[in-house]
């Protein structure tokens, strides 16, 4: 097994120890730190498929993205150090919709976003639609997240995407929903592109959709 | 069943009643029969037989809050306007296990844990509210015309006030600790430990308890004289979350369950001792006394973290009060599916499951617990927000007519969460297909 596989299954057996073990001997042993950031995607990606297979649950993504955390802080002092960055695979705005200050679900999200590649703009919680209207012209993103635990983030969910429409951006951007409380009834009222309850089913149709772009 | 027959006699008339109509009326004029007929129905749901009537639960939420006018403020800082919002909508929006009609309570069993070495009042004390976290500025929740605004729904949001380093301490002698070390960090408004401010605070809550607990006490009366009836419930609680909700953040619960298994483990055992005071403070009253419990991170878990973490400690819970003699009403949030064997683990008849967003409600649910556990949900809560009277009364009819006539069912949706956007009609149509098709 070469060392790359070896970390990617590390971490899908959420071995935090030896994934940090891994990361560690490849940086010392002079590994392009990017190849094990490209690591993380193929991670995210897994990370997906197990949970949509029923082999992962919230807890095991919660320690999925720690390590995946953790391994990117490892990896960043020495991408600095050689003057390298990585390309972003995609722009992503994300916030909790106005009324909701719940972020469990939004922060496993940005952590698994941004080991997977993506450039993530965290709007934080409780944001305002005009909020997310200005941060779609500021940072033009391919996709935007609204995320909410309660039942009404629903309703802002709906009253964002309208105002997003009504800027005239709603044809320039994929919109993702996602929290506990959405479902296909939800996606059909608030006029989303997708929803999903989880953060990986959430990355998997982000990368789809990025990939589907950029190809 | 004289009410039933005036309400015949209308339609006969010719006058345009629907039955949620008849009902409304029925439980102003009538309200000690009506809510014998509530208590018969719900009796005979929890003893998995098959009720007159389904009983029709699960709603509230801003829906009640807003309906005559009123803000989430309101209804949190101002008790007049708490009993008009929910008299108005208990009127207006009749349904038969009525335990939601309290919107001004948060999440806040750990002070009923705290103190529950105090019977007399650790259950007043279970539920957090705005008057409350105005002395004690908990950092658990948000309320609205404090840190959300007027317009906002009160929100629990928990925290990181334990380190995992202090396991120890907790499993040593929880309530100390509680009381030690997290309320401190927790709870600013109290000071410091001992200080005449930590004192004088304590003195202000027990002032502020007795004016809610008085508050409540009138407003259950006048439910009562609206047919609702009254059903005693304590609180429980799971322990593995009193330690995501509390102490160490679901996320960091979470991440307890793999660096620290041992630690996370003792610590639901030492809690149990402490959940089962506080949930037999109110000694079980024949016919019904009703232990609440309402789940969080069950849904978070592989089957496997479940049935080491969480299952075990929880199951004990319950079967410790079954046994002395209350039923429980457990709320198994977002997709208990994967979990929902374990529930036969449990002596028949032991209580209401209440779920709120299986994959499949008949297939993973209903089909698998029927005859052993009366099973509440069923009804999308999305459904009554988006949907339309056709669509909600087709849904509710096909599924009761899957259900009715086995028994042990309460008709709800998943989650007494209405936003104040849900259109009224589809709230009467939901209880119209529900006293059409139920019987």
């Amino acid at each position: 097994m070469s060392s790359s596989e070896e970390f990617v299954n590390a971490i899908l057996e959420l071995e935090e120890e030896k994934a940090l073990k891994i990361t560690r001997e490849r940086l010392e042993a002079g590994e392009d730190p990017l190849k094990i950031l490209d690591d993380l995607k193929v991670v995210a990606e897994k990370v997906g498929e197990k949970y949509e297979k029923g082999e992962f649950f919230v807890a095991d993504l919660v320690m999925a993205g720690e390590i995946m955390k953790e391994v990117s802080e490892l990896v960043r002092p020495k991408l600095k150090e050689l003057g390298k960055a990585r390309e972003p695979i995609g722009k992503f705005v994300i916030g909790t919709v106005e009324g909701d200050i719940h972020d469990i679900g939004k922060n496993i999200v940005v952590t698994m976003a941004e080991a997977a590649g993506f450039e993530v703009i965290d709007l934080g919680v409780d944001v305002p639609p005009q909020k997310f209207v200005e941060a779609i012209k500021q940072h033009n993103p391919d996709v935007v997240g609204m995320s909410g635990l309660l039942t009404l983030a629903i309703e802002s969910m709906k009253k964002t995407i309208d105002a997003i429409k009504n800027a005239g951006l709603r044809d320039k951007v994929k919109i993702i929903i996602g929290g506990g409380r959405v479902d296909e009834y939800a996606k059909e009222y608030t006029g989303a592109d997708a929803w999903t309850n989880d953060a990986a089913t959430g990355i998997r149709i982000m990368l789809g959709w990025v990939g589907g772009k950029k190809v | 069943m004289g009410g039933r027959k005036e309400g015949l006699e209308v339609s006969l008339m010719g006058v345009n009643k629907e039955p949620i109509d008849v009902l409304i009326e029925r439980q102003q004029k009538e309200p000690e029969t009506v809510a014998k007929e509530r208590l018969d129905i719900i009796l005979k749901a929890v003893e998995l037989k098959v009720p007159s009537r389904v009983p029709i639960s699960g709603l509230g939420g801003d829906i009640m809050a807003y309906y005559n006018g009123k803000t989430w403020y309101d209804v949190c800082y101002d008790f007049e306007k708490a009993r008009e919002a929910v008299l108005s909508f208990a009127k207006n929006f009749p349904q038969d296990f009525p335990f939601i009609l309290a919107p001004y309570g948060l999440e806040g069993f750990i002070f009923a844990l705290a103190f529950s070495d105090f019977p007399d009042f650790s259950n007043i004390i279970r539920f957090l509210t705005g008057p409350v976290h105005d002395i004690i500025k908990d950092k658990w929740s948000r309320w609205p015309g404090r840190e959300l605004r007027e317009h906002q729904h009160p929100q629990f949001l928990g925290g990181e006030f334990m380190k995992p380093e202090e396991y120890k301490q907790l499993i040593d002698d929880p309530l100390k600790f509680i009381h030690d070390v997290v309320f401190p960090r927790a709870c600013p408004g109290l000071g410091k430990p001992k200080s005449p401010q930590w004192n004088g605070t304590l003195i202000r809550i027990g002032l502020t308890l007795q004016r809610v607990a008085s508050f409540q006490g009138a407003l259950f009366q006048e439910l009562g004289k609206l047919g609702y009836p009254a059903i005693p419930m304590t609180s429980a609680y799971s322990p593995a979350d009193i330690i995501g909700d509390f102490l160490r953040h679901p996320t960091g619960a979470m991440l307890d369950m793999r660096r620290h298994p041992d630690d996370f483990k003792a610590a639901c055992e030492a809690l149990i001792e402490h959940i089962l005071k506080v949930a037999t403070a109110i000694p079980p009253t024949p016919p019904l006394t009703i232990s609440f419990i309402p789940l969080h991170l069950n849904e978070m878990l592989s089957p496997k973290l479940y049935n080491e973490f969480y299952w075990p400690y929880l199951k004990k819970v319950i079967l410790e009060l079954v046994n002395k003699g209350y039923k429980m009403f457990i709320f198994f949030e977002g997709d208990h599916t994967p979990h929902v064997d374990t529930i036969l683990e449990l002596p028949k008849g032991w209580g209401v499951a209440w779920f709120e967003r299986p994959r499949d409600f008949i297939k993973d649910v209903w089909e698998k617990l029927k005859g052993h556990t009366c099973v509440m949900g069923g009804v999308p809560t999305n459904l009554l927000v988006g949907g339309t009277p056709e669509k909600i009364e087709e849904y509710v009819k096909n599924l009761l007519n899957q259900t009715k006539s086995e028994g042990g069912f309460i008709l709800s949706t998943g989650i007494a969460e209405l936003p104040k956007e849900t259109p009224k009609q589809n709230i009467r149509a939901y209880i119209n297909a529900a006293l059409k098709y139920g019987e």
